[in-house]
């Protein structure tokens, strides 16, 4: 009687638990950005958090006249929209954006804009419209065209995703839909999930100068902090809008199902190199820097690369497809008996074979807080008190991170940086 | 069922329960294939071994002595003796696993603790890097899955599908694990190894017997292979652990710069590196001694936690032929068409892996040199003219 009030009571948990991660979920499947062709931006300064809990001062680009944001807000655009960006500048330094990979960008004229070396530049309290035409679908980025290192390593740059026609999530910040990334038609840009990865670093030395109005050192250059979509681990991992990191909306954590497949579009906006590498299987690198890996037009991504490694270059973008069975691993996953019906995607020749190692004794072992107690996918199995609970549905979380190692801290403390989780969850656990 | 019998039989079920699960806190091999008890598998098709996690010292090319964590080979030790053997026992780099395609792997790690660092109860684990649609029990992230204790066994359990060049490292800590010298490599030879096949893109008939990929044609035959792990070691990071000092994460920058743990002119000393304990754990030399007209596989890694590194070869082509342990062709595919390609350099980030195929054919006799393009990898720490560099000598 007490055991099943024990087990009960740990089922209902564990449902609770359940219930809090997938309440917090909704909005971590999806590339969050702002739609639509016209945009107001706003440069002006502002404060994150480092992983470490420390604020750091940074200059971003705000939507409209909204809170400023690291990164900038992610444009999410079709292909062939004529785009405009009205910049108004709050900062007490000039600004401005250009769009790499853009086609026809020009500046309106009419704004109160001077001309800068790289473009046309906003003096502060300025307003100047940027115009280009997204002619090409894939992954690309803006950032600022002045001064762009101090401007970009303070914080002025963001995301652009140009989806091809006819390939657009439904609901635009609600849900992911599957999709082509390119306009091939061989299937090698197909995907079922897609989530963005903007890895940028930072001298936590040139913010506290900015802060102090100090000229800052940008030739020194020495990172401390390493970023997913602009947030240290184990932020990266927190909810996508968390109300208590204001200014860094954008989350990093990854779901998916067995056998489907999943597009990393990989920017890489600092001035370091990244190799971002995704535990559990190898991923399919279909496109560099806006553009399929195709030897022509009608071959599709006939030149992609299989690594588990992927090198980003300052200013690179990448787009890489992740999938994950399971298969040949030479025992069941699923912890099947040889008779038991086959889960989706499972690997026939794996079905029913035992689990091929004795687990040693718990007090042996150091349990990891994002391991159910179980080897098997979906499963859960007794941990220490204090330990675990941060998977209840039993799902293989494999790491990405940046394997440069050093990038796993935050100023000095270790763990932290480029670092983030793709959890693989069991067939039946939904995945918002 | 009367109540004294539903207990005894719960006691029962008990005590068969504590005898059932594997005794705590003691080195234990797992190799199921092993018929007579020496730790070493009976049957062809499955490799076992045994390495522990531990700490040892490693000697730098300027004679310096750097504390360090890592890997050692305890495969065929007596279990009762690893603690005794292997305390102490970090090789620079891991000692190098390779198994054939299809073979399974049952890979025992056990952890000998750190002896020069009695204040430190680190778990240790072992993460294969790049094994394709791992699972995380096997994937030695500790956070997601499990790491080992001191004084006790974690058995991993691998099934070798695909060829190619491949690492390990301890996933515990693992800016400070890989920092301080917990890294090594693993390659998957292929199914073709055995077949003779003639290369039909070089200018010499030959057949070749060994090959890096499922290539069908022999263009990735070879007759030498060579570990080339590349990887740094910042000095002031190492000497803070042995001096129980705060460890400098946020300074970390190599000075000593390395191919196979060791710095030139000692990565061309063919005989181990003995280091202060009188140990030869620096096994690796990254010499390569070829005949004329032979070819040569480098297996080249990035393992270091701080760098990229450029290699560069002065004098023989480098022909690329497989990253991340596939074979350069679309897809990764074996049946996919050559994406090979010639060039001098090769650029790596911590985690990747290139196969480079060094043809000596026609190539004169003499002395060519490997080496990082990054300059200030020619250093070990303040003397110069040493680093990331070694040499092929063709005969």
């Amino acid at each position: 009687m007490l055991n099943r009030l024990k087990k009960k009571l740990g089922l209902v948990v564990a449902m609770a638990v359940l219930g809090v991660v997938m309440a917090a979920c909704p909005a971590s499947a999806v590339i969050q950005g702002v739609t639509g062709t016209a945009f107001n931006f706003t440069a002006k300064p502002g404060y994150i958090y480092g992983g470490d809990g420390v604020s750091i001062y940074i200059w971003g680009f705000a939507n409209g006249t909204g809170v400023v944001q690291y990164p900038g807000p992610t444009l999410l655009l079709h292909e062939g929209d004529n785009v405009s960006i009205t910049l108004t500048n709050s900062l007490t330094t000039n600004v401005s954006m250009v769009f790499p990979g853009m086609s026809n960008v020009a500046v309106t004229p009419g704004g109160s804009g001077v001309p800068g070396i790289i473009t046309t530049e906003c003096p502060p309290a300025g307003t100047v419209t940027y115009t280009f035409t997204a002619a090409n679908p894939g992954t690309y980025y803006y950032q600022s065209g002045t001064d762009p290192a101090l401007q970009v390593e303070m914080g002025l740059f963001g995301a652009i995703v140009v989806y091809p026609t006819g390939s657009f999530p439904a609901s635009p910040g609600v849900l992911s839909q599957p999709g082509h990334a390119y306009n091939d038609t061989q299937g090698d840009s197909a995907y079922d999930r897609e989530y963005l990865l903007i890895v940028s670093e930072m001298d936590a030395r040139i913010h506290r100068a900015a802060e102090r109005g100090i000229a800052p050192d940008t030739n020194g250059f020495f990172s401390v902090y390493w970023f997913y979509n602009g947030r240290n681990m184990p932020d990266t991992m927190g909810a996508a809008g968390d109300p208590m990191l204001p200014t860094q909306p954008y989350n990093a954590l990854f779901q998916m199902h067995p056998g489907e497949k999943v597009l990393y579009r990989i920017v890489g906006i600092g001035r370091e190199l990244h190799p971002v590498h995704p535990h559990g299987n190898h991923t399919n690198l279909i496109a560099q820097d806006g553009r399929l890996l195709s030897s022509g037009p009608a071959n599709g991504a006939d030149l992609r690369k299989r690594l588990f490694t992927i090198p980003t270059t300052p200013g690179g973008t990448y787009d890489t497809i992740f999938e994950w069975t399971g298969a040949n691993v030479g025992w069941d996953i699923y912890g099947h008996a040889p008779g038991d019906p086959m889960q989706p995607n499972e690997f026939a020749a794996d079905h029913g074979k035992p689990f091929p190692t004795p687990i040693p004794h718990q007090q042996d072992l150091m349990p990891g807080q994002l391991y159910s107690g179980s080897p098997f996918l979906g499963g859960s199995g007794a941990l220490p008190p204090g330990e675990g609970g941060f998977n209840p549905t039993g799902a293989y979380m494999h790491m990405v991170h940046d394997h440069v190692e050093k990038e796993l801290c935050n100023d000095g403390i270790f763990p932290g940086g480029a670092m983030t989780i793709m959890a693989i969850e069991h067939p039946s656990v939904p995945i918002p | 069922m009367n109540k004294t019998a539903l207990w005894f039989i719960r006691g029962a079920v008990f005590c068969a329960l504590m005898y059932a699960v594997p005794s705590m806190a003691i080195v234990d091999t797992y190799c199921p294939s092993d018929l007579n008890g020496d730790g070493i598998s009976d049957d062809p098709d499955v490799v076992c071994r045994h390495i522990t996690g531990g700490d040892g010292f490693a000697k730098m090319a300027d004679g310096k002595d750097l504390y360090v964590f890592g890997f050692g080979d305890a495969t065929g030790v007596p279990d009762g003796e690893v603690m005794m053997t292997n305390m102490l026992g970090a090789n620079t780099p891991a000692p190098t696993i390779v198994v054939k395609e299809g073979q399974e792997v049952y890979l025992t790690l056990s952890n000998v603790g750190m002896a020069n660092r009695p204040d430190l109860f680190d778990a240790h684990s072992v993460h294969w890097h790049g094994f394709p649609n791992a699972s995380v029990y096997y994937d030695g992230v500790p956070d997601a899955s499990v790491a080992i204790n001191m004084g006790a066994s974690l058995w991993y359990y691998y099934k070798a599908m695909d060829p190619g060049t491949y690492m390990y490292h301890c996933h515990v800590e693992v800016v400070e694990h890989m920092e301080m010298g917990m890294v090594g490599n693993l390659f998957v030879t292929p199914l073709q190894d055995g077949t003779a096949f003639d290369d039909p893109t070089d200018s010499v008939v030959k057949n070749f017997t060994k090959f890096a990929y499922n290539d069908g044609d022999g263009t990735t035959g070879y007759d030498v292979d060579k570990l080339i792990q590349l990887g740094d070691f910042d000095s002031r990071f190492h000497d803070a652990s042995i001096s129980v000092q705060p460890l400098p994460f946020d300074t970390l920058d190599g000075d000593y710069h390395l191919i196979n743990g060791r710095g030139y002119p000692d990565t061309i000393n063919p005989d181990p590196i003995v280091n202060v304990d009188g140990n030869p754990y620096q096994p690796e030399d990254s010499l390569v001694t070829v005949t004329q007209g032979q070819r040569v596989l480098l297996r080249v890694s990035n393992l270091s936690a701080t760098e990229y590194h450029t290699l560069r070869s002065l004098g023989i082509p480098m022909k690329v032929i497989g990253r991340d342990a596939r074979i350069l062709r679309t897809g990764g595919d074996p049946a996919g068409t050559d994406l090979y390609y010639y060039t001098s350099s090769v650029t790596l980030g911590g985690g990747q892996s290139y196969d480079v195929l060094l043809d000596t054919t026609g190539v004169a006799p003499g002395t060519y040199f490997l080496y990082s393009r990054n300059l200030n990898d020619l250093n070990n720490k303040d003397e110069r003219r040493g680093g990331m560099m070694t040499q092929i000598v063709v005969q």
